[in-house]
C-alpha cells in the first residue's frame, strides 16, 4: 500500500547508513477490522517491531508505523516505494504483511512497528527477519513465532506455543501455572522462562554448549546425553521443550533473575557413562597450559588446548583439539580437527572430518579421520593410519606402517636408519609414492588398477622388479613384484586409478 | 522395368545422337511401345527445345579462371616442398605433422600482434619449437595456434622444417573433392605444449578451466592442478569468475574426496568466491556431500563468507540453520554452522 500520510518529521540524525541520513517517520495507520474470536491473525514484518495483546471484543485494531531511513531523497523515494503495507483476509484470517525486496538496499533501510489488539481467544502467527522486540501478551489462542533475530516476550500467553529462532532472546513470563505446551528450538538464542513456584511442568531442555540452569530446587529427572529430562512438582503436566546449540536455558520461578538460579549439572549431575567422567563445565574453549596428572576432558563442543600433559590423557569433545606434548597414553577424539605435537607413549586419535597433524608419535599409535586428511611428521613405532577421503602423508617413519585411504594419495618416507621395514599402503583413488634410503631392502608387492593402459603406472628407481601387466574387468593391471637390495620386510602397496612411485631416497 | 530403366539412362545420349545405331533402334523400339517411357522421352525433348530457345550468357571471369586453372594448372610455386614418396609411411606422417605444427607457430609469430600469451610446441626436449600467439581472446580470432581435439591446417602454412621426432599414430590418406592434385594427410600427434602468459589471459584461464574440469584426463593429479590454481588466482588481481566456475563443477561432480575437498579450500581462498555459483556449490557440497571432511570445509567456507560480508542469502541462511539442527550432523559442522548464523545480519 502506498502510504499517503503526511510527512510528520524529517530529521537529520546519525544513525546506521551514515552520519547525515534522511529519517521519515510516517504518521501511525489504523485499521479496526472484525475477527472471529477463534479466527487466526498473520503477521509477517521482516524488519521492526510487533506487539500484540489480547482484549475483549471482537475486532482487531492494527496500527502501523512506518520508518524509512536513506543516503539522500532518490533512496528515501525508493525506500518508501518498497516498504508497503499489506491488509488481507477476511473475518476468519486476518493477514497483515510488510512487503519488501528480498535483497536490502545499502542506500535505504525501513522498518515497521505494529500494534496490535485482538480478541484474546484468537491464534496467532507471527514471522519476522530481524526484529527489535516480537512481545504476544494475553493471548488464550496457540501463538507461533517465527524470526531470525531480536527479543521475544510471551506475556501471560495460555495457549499452545512454538517459538523458532536462530538469534537473540526467548522469554517466556506465566503469571499463572502454565496449561498448554510450549516448545521453543533455537540456534543461538538464550531462553528464559519464568512461571510460578508451585507449577507443574514436565520440562526437555536441549543445548550444546550453553549450559542449563533453574532456580527451582525440587527439580527432578535426569540426563540422556546432553538432554535433560525432568518435572517440576507434580510430573504430568503441560511440556515446556527448550531447544538452543550455542545458547543458555533457564528456567526460573516468579521473582527470581539469574543471579538466584543454578546449573541443573550440578543440582543433577549425569551418571557416568562408562570411564567417562566430565572435569571441567561445558563451555566454547578449553585452555590448560599444563596437566601434572591423568586427566579425562569431556566436551561436547569445545575446542581443547592443552599446552603439556605429564600424564595419561584422554580428549572426547565435538570440537577441536590441539595437544602440545602429552607424556602419557594419549587419546584425542573429536569432530573437528586434531594436532598433536609430541605424543611420547600410545597415541590413539580419531577424527569426525577434520585434519590430523601429529609432528611426533614416539611410539606409533592408531591416526584415523572419517573424512579429512593425515599428516605425521614422525613416527617411531607400528602406525596405522586411515582416512575416509584425504591425503596420508608420513614424513618419516621408523616403524611399521599401514595406511589406507578411500581417496587420496599417500606417501610415506622412510626413516634414513631403517634398512627395512613393512610398508602397506592401499589407496582406493590416489597415487602412492615411497621415499627409501637407497640400501632399503623389501619384498615388493605393489599393485595399480587403472583406465590408463597407455602410461606406466609403476616407477622404481630400485632394481629387481619385475612389473606384469593384463586386463582384469574392463582395466589395466600393473603389478611389481620382487626383491629390493636383497629383500627384506613386506611393501605392499595398492592403488587405483593412480601411479606408484618407489623412490630411492629420502629428499621430497 | 529394369528395361525401362535402362533406356531412360540412355536417353539423354539418344537426344545428343550420341548412341549407336543398334542401341538407337533399340531404344526407339522401347519407346513406342512404352507409354511410361514415352512420356519421359517426351518431356526430355520439350526440355532440350526449351534449352535451344535460351540466350548464351558469358561465363564470370572468376569462374572461367578457376576452371581454367583446373583445366591447366600452373607451375608449383616455389615455395612448395615437392612432395615425394619415402620408403615408410610412418615418417611422411610425422613430417607433415612437424610441418603443421611449426607453421603455425611461424605464422602466427609474424603476425605483428603484441604478444601477452605464449604456447611453445616441445617436441621434444632438446630442440623445442617456438610458437607465438599473443592477442586477448577478442583479438585473435581466428587463433593461429589453438588447442583442439581436431584441427585443418594447409600446408602451406606450415614451415617445412621438421623438429625432433613427434609420436604420430592412426595416420591416414585423403583425397579432396574436385582438387585432384592436393592431398590430405590426417593423425593423431603426441606433443608436449607449454603455454605461458599471466593468469589473467583469457586463454590460462580457459586452459586451467579445461585442466580443473576434465580429471580424468590429468595426469598426474588433478589436486596438484588445484593447488596451482589456489596459489596462483587466490592473489586479487588475478581472481577471475571463470575459475570459482570450474572449482564449483569440480565440487559438484568430482568422486574423489579429497580433490572435493581442495576444491572448498580454493573457494574460499578466491576473491570472486562471493560468486552466486560458488555460494551454490558450498551450499550444496553443505548439504549432501557424503564425506565430513568437505562437509565441514564447506561450512567453514560459508562462515568465512558470512563473517566478511555479514550478510547471507535466504537459502544460505536456511541451510546452516537445518545443518545446526540436524541431530545426525557433524558435530563440528553443526557448532560451525551455529557460529555463522551468529554472525549474520539479516
Amino acid at each position: 500500500m502506498r502510504t499517503t500520510s503526511s510527512l510528520v518529521a524529517l530529521l537529520f540524525l546519525a544513525l546506521p547508513l551514515g552520519a547525515a541520513n534522511l529519517t521519515y517517520i510516517d504518521r501511525p495507520i489504523t485499521k479496526i477490522v472484525p475477527i472471529d474470536l477463534a479466527g487466526t491473525l498473520w503477521v509477517d514484518n521482516p524488519f521492526g517491531t510487533v506487539e500484540i495483546s489480547g482484549v475483549d471484543g471482537t475486532n482487531a485494531t492494527i496500527t502501523a508505523v512506518r520508518t524509512t531511513i536513506a543516503v539522500d531523497h532518490d533512496s528515501m523515494v525508493e525506500a518508501r516505494d518498497n516498504t508497503v503495507l499489506s491488509f488481507e483476509g477476511d473475518v476468519h484470517q486476518r493477514i497483515v504483511r510488510t512487503l519488501m525486496p528480498p535483497q536490502r538496499s545499502q542506500r535505504w533501510s525501513s522498518s515497521v512497528k505494529y500494534t496490535i489488539s485482538v480478541p484474546r481467544t484468537v491464534h496467532l502467527r507471527v514471522a519476522t527477519k530481524a526484529a527489535d522486540t516480537i512481545r504476544v501478551a494475553n493471548i488464550m489462542g496457540n501463538v507461533t513465532v517465527k524470526a531470525f533475530s531480536g527479543t521475544i516476550v510471551l506475556d501471560n500467553v495460555n495457549g499452545a506455543s512454538i517459538i523458532d529462532a536462530v538469534n537473540g532472546r526467548v522469554v517466556y513470563n506465566f503469571p499463572t501455572k502454565p496449561v498448554s505446551n510450549a516448545q521453543v528450538n533455537a540456534v543461538n538464542a538464550n531462553i528464559e522462562v519464568h512461571l510460578p513456584a508451585d507449577s507443574n511442568i514436565d520440562w526437555v531442555a536441549d543445548t550444546l554448549r550453553g549450559d542449563v540452569w533453574t532456580s527451582f530446587q525440587q527439580l527432578r529427572g535426569r540426563w540422556t546425553g546432553r538432554v535433560f529430562s525432568g518435572s517440576l512438582n507434580a510430573s504430568g503436566g503441560p511440556r515446556l521443550t527448550t531447544a538452543t546449540m550455542l545458547g543458555r536455558v533457564a528456567l526460573l520461578a516468579n521473582g527470581a533473575t539469574g543471579a538466584d538460579a543454578q546449573s541443573v549439572l550440578s543440582l543433577l549431575p549425569p551418571l557416568p557413562a562408562g570411564n567417562t567422567q566430565p572435569v571441567v563445565q561445558q563451555m566454547s574453549r578449553i585452555q590448560l597450559a599444563t596437566i601434572p596428572g591423568p586427566m579425562e576432558i569431556v566436551q561436547r563442543v569445545a575446542d581443547v588446548n592443552v599446552g603439556e600433559a605429564r600424564g595419561p590423557l584422554r580428549v572426547f569433545t565435538g570440537g577441536a583439539i590441539e595437544l602440545g606434548t602429552v607424556y602419557g597414553d594419549c587419546t584425542a577424539n573429536a569432530s573437528g580437527g586434531i594436532t598433536i605435537t609430541e605424543a611420547k607413549a600410545g597415541l590413539n586419535a580419531h577424527s569426525g572430518g577434520g585434519d590430523i597433524v601429529v609432528r611426533t608419535a614416539r611410539n606409533g599409535g592408531t591416526i584415523l579421520t572419517d573424512g579429512g586428511s593425515v599428516k605425521v611428521e614422525y613416527t617411531g613405532g607400528p602406525t596405522t593410519l586411515r582416512s575416509g577421503g584425504g591425503d596420508i602423508i608420513v614424513r618419516q617413519a621408523g616403524g611399521p606402517i599401514d595406511a589406507e585411504t578411500r581417496s587420496g594419495d599417500i606417501t610415506v618416507g622412510s626413516d634414513p636408519n631403517q634398512k627395512t621395514q613393512h610398508i602397506a599402503a592401499h589407496t582406493a583413488r590416489g597415487n602412492i609414492t615411497l621415499h627409501l634410503s637407497p640400501r632399503f631392502g623389501a619384498d615388493v608387492d605393489a599393485t595399480v588398477l587403472t583406465s590408463d593402459s597407455d602410461n606406466d603406472a609403476i616407477y622404481s628407481d630400485f632394481k629387481g622388479l619385475q612389473i606384469r601387466k593384463d586386463q582384469v574387468g574392463g582395466k589395466t593391471r600393473f603389478r611389481a613384484t620382487g626383491k629390493i637390495n636383497g629383500g627384506g620386510e613386506r611393501l605392499e602397496l595398492y592403488s587405483e586409478e593412480g601411479t606408484i612411485h618407489i623412490n630411492a631416497g629420502l629428499k621430497w | 522395368m529394369s528395361d525401362c530403366n535402362l533406356m531412360r539412362e540412355s536417353m539423354p545420349f539418344l537426344l545428343t545422337e550420341s548412341l549407336d545405331p543398334v542401341r538407337r533402334e533399340t531404344a526407339h523400339q522401347h519407346i513406342e511401345q512404352c507409354a511410361a517411357c514415352g512420356e519421359e522421352w517426351a518431356g526430355y525433348r520439350e526440355t532440350w527445345t526449351l534449352l535451344e530457345t535460351l540466350p548464351e550468357l558469358e561465363a564470370p571471369p572468376r569462374v572461367k579462371q578457376r576452371f581454367m586453372n583446373y583445366v591447366n594448372p600452373p607451375a608449383a610455386a616455389p615455395n612448395v616442398v615437392p612432395f615425394q614418396r619415402r620408403p615408410a609411411v610412418r615418417w611422411l606422417a610425422q613430417a607433415a605433422a612437424v610441418v603443421i605444427i611449426a607453421s603455425g607457430a611461424y605464422v602466427a609469430g609474424h603476425r605483428g600482434a603484441q604478444p601477452t600469451t605464449q604456447v611453445v610446441d616441445k617436441t621434444t626436449a632438446a630442440t623445442p619449437a617456438t610458437v607465438t600467439s599473443a592477442m586477448p581472446l577478442n583479438a585473435i580470432q581466428p587463433a593461429a595456434f589453438s588447442i583442439a581435439e581436431s584441427r585443418v591446417l594447409p600446408a602451406n602454412q606450415i614451415s617445412p622444417v621438421i623438429e625432433g621426432r613427434p609420436d604420430i599414430q592412426n595416420v591416414s590418406f585423403t583425397t579432396l573433392d574436385g582438387l585432384n592434385d592436393q592431398m590430405g594427410v590426417s593423425f593423431d600427434i603426441t606433443s608436449h605444449v607449454t603455454v605461458t602468459g599471466h593468469p589473467t589471459d583469457k586463454t590460462m584461464v580457459r586452459l586451467m578451466r579445461y585442466v580443473l574440469e576434465n580429471e580424468d584426463r590429468m595426469a598426474p593429479s588433478q589436486s596438484r592442478a588445484i593447488d596451482w590454481v589456489r596459489s596462483t588466482y587466490s592473489q586479487p588481481g588475478n581472481a577471475d569468475p571463470e575459475i570459482a566456475r570450474a572449482l564449483a563443477n569440480v565440487l559438484r561432480n568430482d568422486t574423489h574426496e579429497g580433490v572435493r575437498i581442495k576444491a572448498v579450500e580454493t573457494l574460499t581462498n578466491l576473491p570472486s568466491a562471493l560468486s552466486t555459483d560458488s555460494r551454490e556449490a558450498l551450499i550444496q557440497a553443505l548439504k549432501s556431500d557424503p564425506n565430513p571432511a568437505v562437509r565441514i570445509k564447506a561450512v567453514e567456507a560459508l562462515s568465512n563468507l558470512i563473517r566478511k560480508s555479514g550478510q547471507a542469502d535466504a537459502i544460505t541462511l536456511e541451510t546452516l540453520r537445518a545443518k545446526a539442527s540436524q541431530d545426525d550432523e557433524n558435530m563440528y559442522v553443526r557448532v560451525k554452522a551455529a557460529e555463522a548464523l551468529s554472525n549474520v545480519r539479516p
